[in-house]
């Protein structure tokens, strides 16, 4: 069984639907913030946020959602499981967060002690995406066992530092699906990988 | 015998007169410190000059904190509610209280930002949503930086945006709050959600208000009012 566990006791409560509290930035603050504290607990580790990296990585993120939000309703599933990995590319584009100390919990060989902050963000990301998919299409959100090979998160955190589309590929990855590497973070290109 | 009900001035007035009367203390005790180098002076004088700065500056926080408590327990304006702009535009009082929530609101957005020392002009707000009315949040916006509802920002070295963007985006922060639907126990975390937001489109709010572009101003509260 995998040590990678999402945390949903960390997701916020909320009175809205999730797809629309998590595009609010004090509930998107909060989850972060609720998802650093456990995630530290479980680690060993302290993370400290940066608000103000936070807020522009959630601005970006509303914006790339709306210059790529389809317009076709029958596309609004698979759109809605895409969000989660351009979160992820927002994130990864400028860390919001850094852990103060190296973990003292986490397995050496393991995802969260080879790069604390890229795990956190990432986990953050499956935690939210599975969080909203259970809500509004009463989906279960399956990971692949990807997650528990340190070389896909050396491959993650190499290529993301170049370009942080990757983290977009990666996440769909994590989710089961066939990313299209070329454009990771285009949600038509990825479609139009999966019709041929 | 006839009944009448007493008189009962309006408070804001003199509330503003107070403050007023707070900052100039806490400026003025800031700038003396930093301009007189007591260090700098020989052993006797510098032994005076410090007696006499400490007597001004215990006269000077005795004063302000009896401005303080007046300014705060006295005579009101301290709770901003759940004050929306809306709901203001429907309400008898709704200058007294659109003021009364820019002026908490602002002091809140100014430490945020890292200028906790400006002047907020609580009288300036009521004033300009008198002539102003039922308007829209980009006028409002446009009006109370005219008005020069903040007064004396100085920005400290920490400061979260540039000099120049400071009142802009303080008085942008607090007009998108006034827009977003909260409860009152998601006030706070609203207001500071309203405040991130500004701070991360500030050379977008910047830009705006310095050409008195409303049209600008009204695409990024429509844009952004939905997700404080």
């Amino acid at each position: 069984m995998s040590d990678n566990t999402l945390h949903p006791e960390a997701i916020p409560a909320s009175n809205e639907p999730l797809r629309i509290a998590v595009r609010r930035l004090r509930w998107f603050k909060q989850a972060f913030q609720r998802h650093a504290e456990a995630y530290g607990r479980d680690l060993g580790c302290e993370f400290q946020i940066d608000e103000a990296k936070l807020a522009s990585n959630f601005v970006r993120w509303l914006e790339s959602i709306e210059a790529q939000k389809p317009s076709d309703k029958t596309q609004r599933r698979a759109f809605f499981e895409f969000a989660s990995a351009l979160m992820l590319r927002e994130l990864t584009a400028d860390l919001p967060v850094k852990a103060k100390s190296p973990p003292t919990r986490a397995n050496a060989a393991s995802a969260a002690a080879f790069w604390p902050e890229g795990y956190l963000c990432t986990m953050f990301c499956l935690s939210v995406h599975a969080a909203a998919m259970a809500q509004e299409f009463d989906a279960t959100t399956e990971i692949d066992p990807a997650i528990d090979d340190l070389r896909q998160w050396w491959s993650f955190r190499s290529n993301a530092g170049q370009d942080a589309s990757f983290s977009a590929g990666f996440l769909q990855m994590l989710l089961g699906q066939q990313p299209n590497w070329m454009m990771p973070d285009i949600f038509r290109a990825r479609l139009t990988s999966e019709l041929t | 015998m006839s009944s009448q009900s007493p008189i009962r001035p309006d408070p804001m007035p003199l509330r503003e007169a107070l403050r007023g009367l707070r900052h100039v203390l806490r400026r003025g005790g800031e700038t003396l410190a930093q301009t007189i180098t007591v260090d700098a002076l020989p052993g006797p004088a510098a032994g005076i000059a410090g007696a006499v700065l400490r007597e001004v500056g215990g006269l000077a926080h005795q004063v302000d904190r009896v401005a303080s408590g007046l300014a705060k327990s006295m005579l009101g304006g301290n709770d901003p509610g759940v004050a929306n702009l809306t709901d203001l535009g429907h309400a008898r009082d709704g200058d007294a209280r659109f003021a009364e929530a820019v002026y908490v609101a602002l002091r809140s957005v100014l430490k945020r930002l890292g200028a906790p020392g400006a002047f907020v002009s609580e009288a300036a707000a009521r004033k300009v949503y008198a002539q102003a009315g039922t308007t829209t949040a980009a006028v409002l916006t446009l009006d109370l930086l005219a008005a020069r509802v903040l007064r004396d920002a100085a920005a400290e070295d920490t400061a979260r945006v540039p000099p120049s963007e400071l009142e802009p985006v303080a008085i942008f922060a607090v007009l998108l709050w006034l827009q977003s639907a909260r409860s009152e126990a998601e006030n706070e975390a609203a207001l500071d959600a309203a405040t991130d937001l500004a701070i991360a489109i500030a050379p977008d709010v910047a830009q705006a208000c310095a050409t008195g572009d409303a049209g600008r101003l009204t695409t990024l509260f429509d844009k952004y009012a939905a997700h404080v």
